[in-house]
């Protein structure tokens, strides 16, 4: 059933990106993380225009991770005096973020940013996760204890000025490095589109040794914040935010994500992780390959602000 | 409907110009709508151009009449830019712009272009992709460069659906009746346009008309875009809340613990 849609102005099938919602929201489930960096690309390689993807799918995570959060809001598995301070520094990052894409969409460069950054980002990080989760399930096939982890090791952390107390996470650290990784993610996921969790995550847990248990949860409450403010002004800035997308994205995005957490809490982590990052680096090689071989035509159309045509 | 409609619209034509007592050729140029609309359901339509011919009645008869029908969209600024390798790279390096061009170009001729009129005249109306006006820039410059250009320009533009010639697309159904569907492909886009119908004898412009019809967004759709366009910072509230909601709803009814 074709529907047409408002603000990328184009006639698409409705089945065919409530399914895209669905299979990117059942991944998303099972590795429980926000699936932008599989939904954005996705949708650009269907042919709607890079802007409103991208824009659309900052409302999307929205909902997904407002629909996860609630769970471990429930099991008490948010530190939310943490996340605060992630919301205060995503939202400055995503204000950087959306100025940026505004400027390069009128110079034209936003779909070649769009695709570095997809390969340096997903490049490294399903790298740097695969060579881990390759490294965890050898040592556990070999029968070798996981190495214990040891807060306090991280010695140029604690000389750092403006310490907070984080009861929830048993943290006592410098807000600066919690704000540089706010401000980072906020950039990337309005610039990118994705909500940045599977960067979050791991940043939280390996610099600011954050406790596994409350991690996803209080990453999930920085996403709605940053996010939120992303779609706000996605909307005032660039008018790229097409609700009717959004909504159908949704829709089938937090269907998939059911099935998909009931399957993940059936499969083992290490598992999970690595097929994760084979994923993560399957979208990224993608983009290279896009990047470096020589295009069909090399020629294209835009309006002075950036909207391709 | 259309077709009721249609044959209307073109016996109120003829009888016009039946009735008008008249010296030097006239045309009378009718529409199947002056107003289309976009729907959730829009798909893309066609246009009916209809008209008559009016001869000159002091003449007499030597060659057939040519009509040539030209349907313009609003005008647009684009940039045509093109990718260029740089470190292995491919990314976008020159651009042209071309300010006012026509949105939606599509002609209809009862003839190839070139045998109704020489370059010249067709270049003094704009009739054809090769006789469009690119703007002060480019007249007079034909480097490869510059042709290049203005040759990727039209091409995307018709691979768009959005630029289309169609030479026999004018049918005559009666010696001084004639007929054009113009198709309206779903990525139209909106504003008002322009029909133009030229009416050639032996190479020679002899008189033109024309008509006008709007393309509109309608009920949900143009409500969402002008909301979008004019209240950013509303309609971005709306989506946040619309996401809260889904999220909300789908945590409350899929609730497992």
């Amino acid at each position: 059933m074709l529907i047409y849609l408002p603000i990328a102005e184009l006639p698409v099938n409705m089945f065919l990106i409530f399914g895209m919602g669905a299979a990117v929201g059942f991944l998303s489930g099972l590795f429980g993380v926000g699936g932008g960096f599989l939904l954005t690309p996705l949708l650009i390689f269907s042919g709607i225009p890079p802007a409103v993807a991208v824009a659309s799918t900052t409302a999307q995570v929205v909902a997904s991770s407002f629909s996860a959060a609630l769970t471990y809001w429930r099991r008490r598995l948010i530190d939310f005096k943490l996340a605060g301070v992630l919301v205060v520094a995503g939202v400055i990052g995503s204000s950087i973020g959306v100025t940026i894409f505004t400027l390069l969409r009128r110079s034209g460069q936003l779909d070649l940013i769009i695709s570095v950054c997809y390969v340096t980002f997903l490049g490294l990080v399903g790298g740097l996760m695969l060579t881990e989760s390759l490294r965890a399930i050898i040592d556990a096939r070999r029968g070798r204890p996981a190495p214990l982890r040891r807060p306090g090791q991280h010695g140029w952390m604690h000389r750092l000025p403006f310490k907070m107390r984080f009861k929830r996470s048993r943290l006592y650290v410098s807000v600066v490095p919690i704000l540089v990784i706010g401000i980072g993610i906020g950039i990337l996921g309005s610039l990118l589109g994705i909500g940045g969790g599977f960067i979050l995550v791991p940043a939280l847990i390996y610099i600011l040794r954050v406790p596994t248990s409350v991690v996803v949860g209080t990453s999930l409450i920085q996403m709605i914040g940053t996010m939120a403010v992303a779609t706000l002004l996605q909307a005032a800035n660039n008018h790229s935010v097409d609700g009717v997308l959004a909504l159908i994205l949704m829709v089938g995005g937090v269907i998939g994500a059911q099935f998909g957490a009931r399957l993940g809490a059936r499969l083992g982590g290490e598992q999970l992780r690595a097929m994760l990052a084979l994923l993560v680096l399957a979208v990224g090689i993608r983009f290279l390959v896009n990047l470096v071989t020589t295009p069909d035509e090399l020629f294209s159309l835009a309006t002075l602000a950036g909207d391709a045509r | 409907m259309r077709a009721f409609a249609c044959a209307i619209v073109a016996a109120a034509v003829l009888a016009a110009c039946l009735a008008a007592p008249a010296r030097a050729e006239r045309l009378v140029v009718a529409a199947s709508t002056d107003h289309v609309r976009i729907s959730s359901s829009f798909t893309g339509t066609s246009l009916a151009v209809f008209g008559a011919i009016e001869p000159d009645t002091g003449s007499v008869d030597r060659a057939l009449y040519e009509v040539v029908v030209v349907v313009r969209g609003p005008d647009e600024t684009l940039v045509t830019r093109r990718k260029d390798r740089v470190a292995g790279i491919w990314l976008n390096r020159a651009a042209r712009t071309f300010a006012d061009m026509p949105s939606f170009y599509a002609v209809s001729a009862s003839r190839p272009l070139d045998e109704i009129a020489d370059a010249a005249t067709l270049r003094r109306y704009e009739i054809g992709f090769s006789h469009l006006d690119f703007g002060l820039t480019d007249r007079g410059d034909d480097s490869p460069e510059e042709v290049a250009f203005r040759a990727a320009f039209v091409r995307l533009k018709e691979d768009a659906g959005l630029y289309r010639e169609t030479p026999f697309g004018v049918t005559f159904p009666g010696t001084a009746v004639f007929q054009s569907n113009i198709e309206l492909p779903a990525n139209v886009p909106v504003g008002s346009y322009r029909v133009s119908v030229f009416l050639f004898r032996d190479g020679a412009m002899l008189t033109t008309n024309g008509v006008d019809f709007s393309i509109a967004k309608s009920g949900f759709e143009q409500f969402t875009f002008t909301l979008a366009k004019t209240n950013g910072i509303v309609y971005g509230l709306i989506c946040v809340a619309l996401a809260l909601l889904t999220g909300w709803l789908a945590g409350v009814l899929f609730r497992r613990d």
